[in-house]
C-alpha cells in the first residue's frame, strides 16, 4: 500500500472547504478539462503528494473527488472529465471563477520505495491524471529514479491528454522514453494504433528492477495486469489507483469501502498483491 | 447511591436546567427518546425504543456550512456544541455510541459536528431489565446491566435507582443530585436476553473468507431494498452529503443514508460495483460482523434486535449468524 | 390446514422436479412461530420448508421483478391479494403472465388489520389451485374510514398528515413493497435530477407521500403492504383508499388488478367522463 500523510489543511474541519479562484483552464480533449486552482490570496490551497485526492465542488451543485495532477509554487491542478451534473458544472467554469476545496486526502504513491528504481508509467484515458503527479515529481526529483518509460493510450489522438507533456516536455527529459497509442488511429496519425495491453506485451519489459505505475479504466487495468504477470512481473510491483464514489473523503461516510478498506482513506494506491486480499467488488 | 423513583421527576429537572435531556418516550405511537418537556413521566421499562437515540449525536439532517454563490464564494462553517443529556439509554445503545466514538474520532480524522456533540453529551444509561425475544446482545459480547463507556449507570433497585458514576462528567452529575441521593440500594443485575445467537469468536474472519459462499444467494433473496434496517440500527451510521440552494445563497448539509439504496455505489459514469441485492445485504452483513471488527476490533451489531423487529421482509441477522457459523 | 400444506408442498416439489418452474417463492418458518419470511425454494427435496398458516403476511409476487427474464417459469404461491399484484404488474407490462406459473391458494385472512376488509380471498387467477375457493364477503364499510376522516377541516387533516410524516424515516419500504411502484427507476431516486432530496424533513416526506399515492393512484390492489411494512405506523392506505374512494365516487365501481386487460380508470378518456374539476 502507499504511504499515508492525514495532515489535512482544512483548518480545524475537514468537511469544509477552502474557497479558491480556477486561474487557468486547458482544454485537454474534447471532453477534459484541466483546472488550475489557487486561493485567493495567491496560495497553494495545500501541498498534495503524488496521487493524492482533493474534494472539489462548485458550490451550490456539488462536491467530487478528482486526483491532484500537478502542483506548483502557488497552484494545484486536476483533470476533470465530463461525464454527469458535476462535472458538465466544472465545465461550464471560467477562469477567474471561484470554486471549493478541501484535502488533500488518501496515501499516496510511494514515493520513498519508489527510489533507484525503473519506472513504467502505464496510462490510459483520463488514467494519465493520477499518474502525471508522479511522473512530475520523478522529473522534479530525476535523480532519485532510474530510467522512465511512459506508455500511453486513449480512444482516438483527440482523446490525448496532456499533449504538451507526452509530445514536448516529457521526451526531452533525460533517460526517459514516452510511448503512445491509439485504439483508433485518423488521417493524420502515425503513431501505434492498439490497445493498450497488447503495446505493453509488444514492447516487451523485462521486470527487472522495475516499478509499474498503472491507472485507467477498469478493463483496461484488469488486462494489462494480466498481462505484466505474464511477462514476469511481481504483484508488488505493479501499483495502481482506486475509484468508487465518494461523499466524505475521510473515511466515516461508508460508500468506498472494498472489505474493511476505504478507498479514500486507505487508498487510493494499491499494489495488484493488496488487491488480491481485498474482495473481488470493485 | 440511589435515588428514589418518586423523585425522578426532581432529578430530571435539575439535568434539564442546564442541558437539553432526552428520555425514553413516545410521539405518535412510536417510542423513541424525546425532549424531556419538564413534567413527564419517564419509561425507564418495557421494550426499548424502537428508533435508537443515534439522532441526537448524530442527526439525520444535519447541516454543516451556509455558503453564497457569485463571483465571491463566502463559506460560514455552522459551530453548535449543544449541552445534552441522554437518560435512560440501555447497553446496547450505549455500545453503538462506542462503535460511532471509533468511525467519527479515529483514524487520522476527526469528525468536527460528531466530536463537538459528543464533548458536551452526558450519558446516563440504565441497565436493561426487560429485553425483547428479538434481542441478543449478550450473545455479541455485551452485558445488559452494564454500559462501561456510561457516565453514568442507572440499574433497578426496585422503588429506586441505583447510580454509579463512572467518569469525571458523572461524578458531576451525582453532586448536582446530591440533595435527591442517599447511600446504598441493592440493584438488579441478573437480566439475559432469551434468544441466544452463535456469534463466535472465529466468525469476522471465518465471514472474510465467506465473501464467494453460496450462503450470499439465499439469505439476500427476501431483502425488498428499504432502508429500514439500516434507519432503525443504531450502528449504522453512513451519510450522505448534499446541498439546499435558495436562490444565491444555500446550506451544506448531511444526512443518513443507506448502503441499501440503488445509487449509493453508483458512480457518475454508471457503474456500480454493487449492483444488486446480493452485494448489497452482503456489504451490511458483513460490515456489522467481519469489516468493522477488522478495522476497529469490535462488531458493528450490538444486538439490540430492532433490524430483526422491523425488516417488512422479516430477514433475521441472528438466522443469518447461527447459519454462517455452521458452514 | 395440514392437509393443505402437504398439498402445498407436494405440488411445488412435483413442479420443481419436472421441470415446468425453476424455483417457487412461497413463504418459510424463521425463528417465530408467528413469523414467517418469503423463501425460494429451487430444489423439490426443499419443498418441505414451505409454511402456511395465519402469518404468512408478506405479499410473493413482486419479487419477481428481481427476475424479468427467468429462463424457466417463475413459481409463485399466491393469494388474492397476491393474484392481483400479479394481474397489476402484467397490466403495468413489467411482467409477462407466460413466465409465471401460479400457485393459488385461497386465504382465510392473516395476522394483518387489511384482510378483515379483504373482498378477494381467493386468487382471481391461476394455474393450480390448492385447497377449495373460501366465501367472499362484500366488504360495506370500504371507504368507512376515509369518509369519517373527510369530515375533518382542512386544519386538522393537515395537522394529522403533518405529525405523520413528520415520522417519516425515509427508507422506502412502502414503495419497494408496493406492487403498483414497479417503476425502473423510481423519481425519487433520482437524486441527481434533484426531485426528492434525502434530507428529512416535513416537506420532503408530505411530498414523498403524496407523490406516491398519486403515483399509485388508480392503480392500488388494496393489499395493504405498505402499511403493514412502514416502520414508523403511519397509516399509508388511508392516502390510497382515499384516491379510490374518489375514483369511485366519480367513475363509479372500481377495483385495481381484477384481471390483466381492464385498462385502468385514469389511463383511458371518455368522452362521458364527468370533468366538473376542468
Amino acid at each position: 500500500m502507499g504511504e499515508i500523510n492525514h495532515e489535512c489543511t482544512c483548518h480545524g474541519n475537514p468537511l469544509v472547504p477552502q474557497v479558491v479562484k480556477v486561474i487557468k483552464i486547458t482544454q485537454e480533449t474534447p471532453d477534459v478539462k484541466t483546472f488550475r486552482m489557487q486561493t485567493p490570496d495567491g496560495k497553494k490551497p495545500f501541498a498534495p503528494l503524488p496521487g493524492q485526492l482533493g474534494m472539489i465542488s462548485v458550490v451550490g451543485v456539488g462536491e467530487g473527488m478528482f486526483s491532484i495532477t500537478a502542483q506548483g509554487e502557488d497552484w494545484i491542478e486536476s483533470s476533470i472529465k465530463k461525464v454527469g451534473m458535476l462535472t458538465e458544472a466544472f465545465h461550464e467554469l471560467a477562469e477567474g471563477q471561484e470554486i471549493a476545496i478541501r484535502g488533500p486526502y488518501g496515501n499516496h504513491f510511494p514515493v520513498e520505495a519508489l527510489k533507484g528504481k525503473d519506472l513504467i508509467f502505464i496510462g490510459g484515458g483520463i488514467g494519465l491524471a493520477p499518474v502525471r503527479s508522479l511522473i512530475r515529481y520523478c522529473m522534479e526529483h530525476r535523480e532519485d529514479y532510474g530510467h522512465i518509460d511512459i506508455v500511453y493510450g486513449s480512444r482516438s489522438p483527440e482523446d490525448l491528454c496532456f499533449k504538451e507533456d507526452l509530445f514536448q516536455n516529457w521526451p526531452k527529459e533525460k533517460d526517459t522514453r514516452v510511448e503512445i497509442t491509439v485504439d483508433r488511429g485518423n488521417e493524420t496519425w502515425e503513431g501505434n494504433v492498439g490497445f493498450v495491453p497488447a503495446y505493453v506485451e509488444e514492447l516487451a519489459f523485462s521486470p527487472e528492477n522495475k516499478k509499474v505505475i498503472l491507472c485507467g479504466p477498469p478493463i483496461m487495468i484488469k488486462f494489462t495486469s494480466e498481462a505484466l504477470v505474464r511477462m514476469g512481473f511481481a504483484k508488488e510491483d505493479v501499483i495502481t489507483t482506486l475509484e468508487m464514489r465518494m461523499k466524505c473523503g475521510i473515511g466515516k461516510c461508508g460508500r468506498c469501502n472494498i472489505g474493511s478498506k476505504y478507498v479514500c482513506l486507505d487508498g487510493p494506491v494499491f499494489n495488484l498483491a493488496e488487491l488480491d486480499e481485498l474482495p473481488d467488488e470493485k | 447511591m440511589q435515588l428514589k423513583k418518586t423523585d425522578l421527576t426532581g432529578a430530571l429537572k435539575i439535568l434539564a436546567a442546564d442541558a437539553s435531556v432526552f428520555v425514553p418516550g413516545e410521539i405518535e405511537g412510536i417510542k423513541r427518546f424525546v425532549l424531556w418537556d419538564g413534567e413527564s413521566d419517564v419509561d425507564l421499562g418495557g421494550a426499548n425504543t424502537q428508533l435508537p437515540p443515534k439522532d441526537i449525536l448524530f442527526p439525520c439532517t444535519e447541516k454543516m456550512y451556509n455558503y453564497k454563490m457569485g463571483d465571491s464564494i463566502e463559506i460560514k462553517e455552522i459551530v453548535e456544541k449543544p449541552r445534552q443529556v441522554i437518560f435512560g439509554i440501555r447497553p446496547c445503545d450505549m455500545r453503538s455510541i462506542d462503535c460511532m466514538d471509533h468511525v467519527f474520532l479515529e483514524k487520522g480524522f476527526v469528525d468536527s459536528y460528531y466530536s463537538r456533540k459528543r464533548e458536551n453529551v452526558t450519558l446516563i444509561a440504565m441497565g436493561c431489565t426487560t429485553p425483547e425475544r428479538t434481542c441478543f446482545c449478550d450473545s455479541m459480547g455485551l452485558d445488559p446491566n452494564n454500559a462501561p463507556n456510561a457516565d453514568v449507570m442507572m440499574n433497578d433497585g426496585g422503588d429506586t435507582l441505583v447510580l454509579e458514576a463512572y467518569t469525571e462528567k458523572g461524578k458531576a452529575v451525582l453532586e448536582a443530585l446530591n440533595g435527591l441521593l442517599s447511600e446504598g440500594g441493592q440493584a438488579k443485575k441478573d437480566t439475559a436476553c432469551t434468544l441466544k445467537v452463535n456469534m463466535t469468536p472465529e466468525l469476522p474472519e471465518k465471514l472474510a473468507g465467506m465473501f464467494d459462499h453460496p450462503i450470499w444467494d439465499e439469505v439476500t433473496r427476501a431483502c425488498i431494498g428499504c432502508a429500514t434496517c439500516t434507519y432503525v440500527c443504531p450502528t449504522c451510521y453512513c451519510f450522505d452529503i448534499d446541498s439546499d440552494n435558495h436562490g444565491a445563497e444555500g446550506t451544506k448539509f448531511r444526512c443518513w443514508d443507506s448502503c441499501m439504496f440503488s445509487d449509493y455505489t453508483r458512480m457518475a459514469g454508471g457503474h456500480d460495483p454493487r449492483p444488486t441485492k446480493k452485494e448489497r445485504v452482503r456489504n451490511r452483513y458483513m460490515h456489522k460482523l467481519s469489516y468493522f471488527h477488522e478495522r476497529y476490533g469490535q462488531h458493528l451489531c450490538v444486538g439490540c434486535g430492532r433490524c430483526v423487529e422491523k425488516c417488512p421482509a422479516h430477514m433475521d441477522i441472528t438466522m443469518f449468524i447461527d447459519k454462517a457459523a455452521e458452514v | 390446514m395440514s392437509s393443505i400444506i402437504e398439498e402445498l408442498q407436494s405440488t411445488v416439489k412435483k413442479l420443481l422436479e419436472d421441470g415446468t418452474v425453476g424455483y417457487v417463492i412461497g413463504w418459510g418458518a424463521t425463528r417465530f412461530p408467528d413469523r414467517t419470511t418469503p423463501v425460494f425454494i429451487t430444489r423439490p427435496e426443499d419443498a418441505h420448508k414451505l409454511v402456511w398458516n395465519h402469518y404468512c403476511v408478506n405479499g410473493t409476487a413482486k419479487y419477481a421483478l428481481d427476475d424479468r427474464y427467468p429462463e424457466k417459469k417463475i413459481g409463485i404461491i399466491i393469494r388474492g391479494c397476491d393474484s392481483r399484484a400479479v394481474n397489476r404488474m402484467i397490466q403495468d407490462n413489467q411482467l409477462k403472465r407466460e413466465n409465471l406459473y401460479l400457485i393459488g391458494i385461497p386465504c382465510d385472512g392473516k395476522e394483518n388489520p387489511v384482510c378483515e376488509g379483504c373482498q378477494h380471498k381467493n386468487p382471481l387467477v391461476y394455474d393450480v389451485l390448492i385447497g377449495t375457493p373460501v366465501e367472499e364477503k362484500i366488504n360495506p364499510d370500504r371507504f368507512k374510514e376515509v369518509a369519517e376522516f373527510e369530515k375533518l377541516s382542512q386544519d386538522e387533516k393537515y395537522e394529522y398528515w403533518a405529525k405523520q410524516y413528520d415520522k417519516c424515516i425515509h427508507c422506502y419500504a412502502c414503495r419497494n413493497v408496493c406492487p403498483a411502484c414497479n417503476c425502473k427507476e423510481c423519481y425519487a431516486d433520482q437524486y441527481r435530477v434533484g426531485w426528492q432530496g434525502k434530507q428529512n424533513n416535513r416537506n420532503s416526506n408530505q411530498v414523498y407521500g403524496l407523490t406516491r399515492a398519486f403515483h399509485v393512484g388508480d392503480r392500488c390492489i388494496e393489499c395493504g403492504e405498505c402499511e403493514r411494512v412502514c416502520p414508523m405506523g403511519l397509516p399509508i392506505m388511508r392516502q390510497t383508499k382515499k384516491m379510490l374512494k374518489d375514483i369511485n365516487d366519480l367513475f363509479g365501481d372500481y377495483e385495481c388488478g381484477l384481471n390483466d386487460s381492464r385498462p385502468h380508470v385514469l389511463g383511458e378518456f371518455d368522452l362521458q367522463d364527468r370533468d366538473e374539476f376542468m
